[in-house]
């Protein structure tokens, strides 16, 4: 049907003329976004809400149903920005807006509409210490939901890269303002927290209190309260405080800081960990061949010394390989290993030696240690005979005083000894 | 890249490591002993090393708009 009404003779009903109106004002005008002011608020027993929305000037009559959810507690007095549809009510002549969103529109609003919600989720105990969950120790994996094109996400993966790019990062574009953000930051919560992850960020960068206000909604609220994994709220900078920091478990000043929270332990923490390690092991390893060298000095023998300190050259070649494509600290460890050891050849191929292996006697370890004059061996212990051609693994069945003494020696007092000269 | 750190993951390996450096610290095996842990000890740093250093990051992306990291 056309929607000129004509203006001839030809009479038309109210119901008509009214229809003629609606379909002007429906289709002509549709959807808008408006701002005003709120007076004349009732919140009928239905949960349907009627207010008159106006300014200096003009008054416009608004309809809000139940079904569409408020972030704040509307008053006469008010600045709001309404987004809905006008709408004609044939039966009272009336045309308002069916209003589908909500939010304050000055700043004193804002904060007033904040403090409302800020003060029914603490009577809820939403903010409870006993509700917050700790981040694990270490975490492995982490979801992030927030807008795919703000700084607030590079800031987050770079910092995630230079500290522990092992984390398995999961990502949730999000809006994060306007329209539909809040709605679809708590679906980005319950997506996430259904896939198991040990930490949740969610956040975005800086902005007005307008910017920042999905935040401040309790459908946000409520998602951050009803998940499971931990989540951090990092929005805007250091000084912006939203309902979500309050109800989050953790809130962290920025984005970058949240990525920090989330990576308390970073490779390099693990690379010097790892050097510490190689180094320890080195250490112990060295210091056994230093025994090993020192029992090879107290040889007089220099085939002996020689053999000795062959296998020591040996496994000192194999700790060189190991260590060599490792840090400088290590490197400088082992060159000053490698120095020592050869300064200890040259000294025992210096010295002018008989051959007592050569000659029939023997060096007896015992668990890989070269047994000294003093040291006393028990039944059962398992020994290893060294002799010039060959090794033995032998078990002590018993023990008793010598029953050949050593002859005085004429060797320069040193204790260690453990051939007969 | 690190595709042979697929077997054995890091944290099987550090702890291995550890392992080995404890058994290692308690002295009482021979020296042949002690240096085939040591070589393993140290073969275990040095793939852990290799693993931190070319560890990259990787990013999963869950539903949200279709399009793919273009920006």
């Amino acid at each position: 049907m056309s929607i000129f009404v004509p203006m001839q003779d030809q009479a038309v009903s109210v119901s008509e003329l009214t229809y003629v109106i609606k379909g002007l004002l429906e289709e002509g005008i549709g959807d808008v976004l408006v701002s005003g002011e709120i007076s004349n608020f009732k919140q009928h027993s239905s949960g349907h809400r009627y207010f008159t929305l106006k300014d200096a000037d003009a008054q416009i009559g608004a309809v809000m149903w139940r079904t569409r959810s408020l972030t704040f507690r509307p008053e006469d007095g008010m600045r709001v920005l309404v987004r809905g549809r006008l709408s004609v009510y044939p039966p009272q002549g009336k045309y308002q807006i069916d209003v589908s969103a909500m939010r304050p529109e000055g700043v004193g609003d804002l904060h007033r509409a904040f403090e409302q919600l800020r003060e029914a989720l603490r009577a809820r105990g939403l903010f409870d210490a006993d509700r917050k969950t700790a981040i694990p120790r270490r975490p492995r994996s982490v979801g992030i939901a927030t807008s795919q094109t703000g700084a607030a996400l590079q800031d987050m993966l770079s910092t995630i890269n230079r500290r522990y790019p092992l984390l398995d990062v999961v990502f949730r574009p999000t809006l994060v303002q306007g329209d539909g953000a809040a709605d679809d930051i708590a679906k980005a919560i319950i997506e996430l927290d259904a896939a198991k992850l040990d930490v949740i960020i969610i956040g975005r960068g800086g902005g007005s209190l307008e910017d920042l206000w999905s935040f401040n909604t309790e459908v946000v609220a409520m998602a951050i309260a009803n998940a499971r994994t931990p989540i951090i709220s990092a929005v805007g900078h250091e000084t912006d405080v939203t309902i979500s920091d309050f109800v989050a478990d953790v809130r962290a000043e920025t984005p970058t800081a949240a990525a920090v929270l989330v990576t308390p332990i970073t490779v390099d923490d693990l690379l010097e960990a790892l050097d510490e390690r190689m180094l320890g092991m080195t250490s112990i390893v060295r210091t056994r061949i230093d025994d090993m060298l020192e029992t090879a000095e107290s040889f007089v023998d220099g085939r002996a010394a020689r053999r000795v300190t062959e296998r020591v050259h040996l496994r000192q070649q194999r700790i060189d390989e190991l260590v060599s494509r490792t840090s400088r600290g290590i490197q400088q460890h082992t060159n000053r290993m490698r120095q020592h050891v050869e300064h200890m050849t040259q000294y025992l191929t210096s010295l002018h030696p008989l051959a007592p292996l050569r000659r029939g006697y023997a060096v007896v370890e015992r668990n890989g240690v070269v047994l000294g004059p003093n040291d006393h061996v028990q039944p059962g212990d398992t020994l290893v005979v060294q002799r010039f051609l060959e090794s033995s693994t032998v078990e002590v069945r018993t023990t008793a005083p010598p029953t050949i003494l050593p002859p005085t020696s004429k060797h320069h007092g040193n204790e260690g000894e453990n051939s007969n000269t | 890249m690190a595709t042979k750190a697929k077997t054995q993951t890091l944290e099987d390996k550090l702890k291995r490591l550890e392992e080995v450096a404890a058994l290692l610290d308690r002295g009482d095996a021979s020296i042949d002993e002690q240096l085939a842990m040591y070589e393993e000890g140290m073969r275990l740093a040095q793939e852990c090393r290799t693993y931190l250093e070319e560890a990259e990051l990787k990013v999963r992306r869950l539903s949200g708009e279709p399009d793919e990291s273009d920006d």
